[in-house]
């Protein structure tokens, strides 16, 4: 029972730190309308340059804000090529990703591994005051459950600010924007700076949770960003007091725990991802039929 | 209400899960970064290597066998939950699978034992409860049997990838004992694996008098495509392991993954005895090669052994 125990207080803490990048594919797919492709290379970037600080000693907590600001970079770049010289979306955020797939080469060296001597934001001497009684796994779901709901409330508080309800009318309705004598366009990169800091903030517990960085750990977080987003928002449909980012983060939950089922249930490895299209594919179905079942309203 | 739904599913998805720990046996858990025809002789090898300790699966362990599809994030997950199921011992074939289980062995005591891995130092898994295999190549034996084979050479090809820490480690070796043997190295760094055949063509246009192959993965997975330029430039390769010489490599001195796999495996016999901890066993590097040849190949290339390599040749053609 207490195994049980602890592979679903893992599958949380993964579903939790994966949430991050939930929250910055949520704002620019669901609120800017933005396919952003940025998130395959912002997400190695926020774990490239954490394993290269801790690896040089410095302090885990200052990798945090650090990774905050070379994802916003990152966006900002992919903000500025498509507002700026007027490349579509979709490949302004391809030119952006591959880029990127070599300065995050150039910045770790090749794939690297963080000692275990190292200290992380789950064993640092700070976080030790605080709950070195706790068991590490515990330690890691406390940490990444306080950042991913620190987080979701800065968002969420933002979104009431004038700046964030721009950021939602401009996806909603860009024309109004316009209107109100707003530029659509610094709106959209404001969108894609908190967006990627969020998806490299991610890479930067992945690093440090795992210890790793490879430079082949983006491919297909785009896609994994997109299911939870619309796992999430389609379970949520009805329910309006759900917040946006509290139905991601449950859709990033319930993606790691259909993968994790799918391993414990010992299926075939190659079958894997089979299952996890089996899962959207029904929640998308059951979504369609909450739809047609009530009262149509929206 | 439908958040009270939501999350009794994701309960209902954790209690069907399967538990090990009611069982007395002790279960390994095998973790395999993808499936790939060396990494499977690795973990066949691995079994082999504990039923020659003398031990029965079934009766002293079960294998709950995963791999992740070359996918870093699922390789965690399967860590994680061979680290909450407690198992007795976890074995990690491939870098990025050994890390992932040490990783999630961090704060218990589960002992890791790795294969597959070129440089354990570099990766970390050098101290701790930790030990395995490594897979470093036996560099001065190839570049040795390419003198033999083709006396008149004098460059080498390579083609690497530049993120994988054993190919860069590889190249280093490569390039520091080539001169001795009277070659010099043309290595080609690519980053992803459509990269590898437009690497291959640039060799071929700079005339290189034969390829050798690193494991690296990248390239391994387009060897086929790499192989047909070759052939049709009549340009030798040369493999680092035997699954490389069936495919069509024209040589290897390399190493046998079963072999490695077998070594490794009696590794983890020794742990889950209790004779000696993963902890108290250093790394080994595996101490057996084999030269392994592929006559049709080597035949195609107009290239004939001498007696003395022919008699210890291993043909490996796969037909």
């Amino acid at each position: 029972m207490s195994s049980l125990f602890d592979l679903a207080v893992g599958t949380m803490t993964q579903g939790l730190i994966y949430a991050l990048l939930s929250y910055g594919v949520y704002i620019t797919y669901k609120i800017l309308d933005f396919p952003d492709l940025t998130v395959d290379g912002s997400f190695p970037l926020g774990a490239a340059v954490t394993a290269v600080l801790l690896t040089k000693g410095f302090s885990p907590y200052l990798t945090i804000p650090v990774v905050l600001a070379v994802g916003a970079a990152a966006g900002l770049a992919t903000g500025l090529i498509h507002v700026k010289l007027h490349v579509r979306d979709l490949l302004a955020g391809i030119i952006t990703m591959t880029a990127l797939f070599s300065i995050n080469l150039q910045i770790a060296g090749s794939n690297l591994i963080v000692d275990r001597a190292v200290n992380t934001i789950f064993t640092a001497a700070p976080t030790m005051a605080l709950l070195g009684g706790t068991a590490l796994i515990y330690r890691k779901l406390i940490i990444t459950f306080i950042i991913a709901v620190l987080f979701k409330i800065l968002l969420d508080v933002y979104f009431t600010t004038k700046s964030g309800l721009l950021l939602r009318a401009v996806g909603d309705n860009s024309v109004l924007v316009t209107t109100l004598a707003k530029d659509k366009g610094t709106v959209k990169i404001i969108g894609l700076v908190i967006s990627n800091a969020l998806v490299a903030l991610a890479g930067c517990i992945v690093c440090q949770e795992q210890r790793s960085f490879s430079s082949t750990m983006g491919t297909g977080q785009v896609v994994f960003g997109l299911a939870t987003v619309i796992i999430g928002t389609t379970l949520f449909k009805k329910l309006s007091f759900v917040k946006g980012t509290t139905a991601v983060m449950i859709g990033s939950i319930l993606y790691k725990v259909s993968i994790q089922t799918a391993i414990s249930l010992g299926l075939p490895a190659n079958l894997l991802k089979f299952i996890t299209a089996v899962l959207f594919l029904g929640i998308l179905v059951i979504g369609n039929y909450q739809k047609s079942g009530v009262k149509k309203s929206a | 209400m439908k958040k009270l739904i939501a999350v009794l599913l994701s309960m209902a998805f954790l209690f069907s899960v399967t538990t090990g720990c009611s069982k007395k046996i002790p279960v390994i858990g095998i973790s395999q970064y993808g499936e790939h025809a060396s990494l499977d002789n690795c973990r066949e090898g691995f079994l082999q290597g504990l039923k020659d300790a003398g031990l029965t699966e079934g009766k002293d362990f079960t294998v709950n066998y995963q791999n992740a599809g070359f996918d870093d994030a699922i390789a965690t997950q399967i860590a994680q939950n061979f680290s909450s199921n407690n198992v007795a011992l976890m074995c990690g074939i491939a870098t990025p699978s050994a890390t992932a289980c040490y990783a999630a062995a961090e704060d218990k005591d589960i002992p890791v034992i790795f294969t597959a891995i070129t440089d354990p130092v570099k990766a970390k898994l050098d101290s701790g409860n930790v030990t395995g295999t490594s897979d470093k190549l036996p560099v001065d034996a190839q570049l040795d049997l390419i003198r033999q084979l083709q006396p008149d050479a004098s460059t080498i090809g390579i083609i690497y990838t530049t993120s994988e820490p054993n190919s860069v480690s590889a190249i280093a070796d490569y390039e520091a004992k080539a001169s001795e043997y009277g070659f010099t190295i043309e290595a080609i760094g690519v980053t992803q694996q459509s990269d590898v055949t437009q690497a291959a063509d640039t060799l071929i246009a700079k005339g290189v008098d034969c390829f050798s192959n690193l494991t690296d993965n990248n390239v391994v997975g387009v060897l086929s495509s790499v192989l047909e330029k070759t052939s049709e430039a009549g340009i030798p390769v040369y493999g680092s392991e035997v699954e490389q010489v069936k495919l069509g490599c024209v040589a290897a001195a390399g190493i046998d993954y079963y072999l490695l796999g077998q070594q490794t495996g009696a590794m983890a016999a020794k742990v889950l005895k209790g004779e000696a901890k993963a902890s108290e066993i250093p790394y080994e590097t595996i101490s057996e090669y084999g030269i392994y040849i592929n006559s049709a190949a080597l035949s195609e290339m107009g290239i004939t052994l001498s007696a003395a390599i022919a008699d210890k040749a291993i043909e490996s053609d796969k037909a």
